[in-house]
């Protein structure tokens, strides 16, 4: 599935104003609110090309997010249940070079929506 | 011969500001060519360590080296110290508050993390602060930036 189909199927609104690739290929995703999740599971990927197709859905609209997508050279971060970022959050994302985006959708629901149309989950590799 | 020597302050209960040294020492480290994967891991373990400073200390800085073979990241904090280290390294375990909690950390495993991304790591820790020591090793594929 690509960024832009994304963003239209699930009605996404784009809040950061870095210009990015519609056609990029979305193949992994991660969801958590908790960042050092994130970190703990997405940091154990290893193969290359994996974190920089994923996408990071998470409810947490701060800045913390945006730092944690970039920690682990994630791409594009999107935010569930309607939450709007602060002016702050999306000037840190154009600096990262970050697509932030955001959709009414629940964490479970996108989340479930995306499974259903292959986008594999990031699980921990012992 | 010291390639890198830098600086940070790390600002308590910030969390706009967190993760800025983090930040830097990772587009540093990409200036500089190295590859995906040492960057990584020199970044996730830095960031849990700058967060836990934000967290729980009163403040404390950050300084990043680079010498010959061998990358270091030293964390120092002014207080109030970890009381039980062994217990702050088992996964899980955490004492963070409900703001932290807010913003997505204190789940307990910041020292997991930063374990399993170092070649070395050495704690210091009394009631007027705390020292960590990171180490990681820098081979020649770490050097390969098309790694």
């Amino acid at each position: 599935m690509t960024l832009g189909q994304i963003i239209e199927k699930y009605k996404c609104n784009v809040y950061s104003r870095t210009p990015f690739n519609t056609g990029k290929e979305i193949r992994y995703a991660f969801c958590s609110d908790l960042m050092s999740d994130a970190l703990m599971i997405m940091s154990t990927v290893r193969e290359s090309g994996i974190l920089e197709d994923s996408v990071l859905i998470t409810g947490l609209a701060t800045n913390q997010s945006i730092r944690t997508a970039e920690m682990l050279d994630v791409q594009i971060v999107c935010l569930v249940r309607g939450k709007i970022p602060a002016q702050q959050v999306i000037d840190l994302a154009d600096e990262s070079g970050i697509t932030l985006i955001g959709t009414e959708l629940t964490m479970f629901n996108l989340s479930g929506r995306l499974y259903q149309e292959g986008i594999v989950g990031i699980a921990s590799k012992k | 011969m010291i390639a890198v020597d830098k600086r940070y302050d790390i600002i308590p209960n910030d969390f706009n500001f967190a993760g800025r040294a983090s930040s830097d020492i990772k587009r540093t480290l990409k200036s500089m060519h190295f590859s995906r994967e040492f960057i990584k891991r020199v970044s996730v373990a830095a960031y849990e360590a700058e967060i836990n400073i934000v967290i729980h200390s009163r403040g404390g800085k950050a300084a990043f080296k680079i010498c010959e073979d061998a990358l270091y990241l030293e964390f120092v904090d002014i207080g109030p110290g970890i009381p039980d280290i062994q217990l702050a390294l088992t996964p899980g375990y955490s004492t963070a508050s409900e703001e932290s909690r807010l913003n997505g950390f204190g789940a307990g495993m910041g020292f997991s993390n930063i374990l399993k991304s170092v070649d070395k790591m050495d704690i210091l820790s009394d009631p007027n602060g705390t020292v960590l020591k990171l180490k990681f090793n820098i081979t020649e594929a770490d050097r390969d930036e098309n790694r």
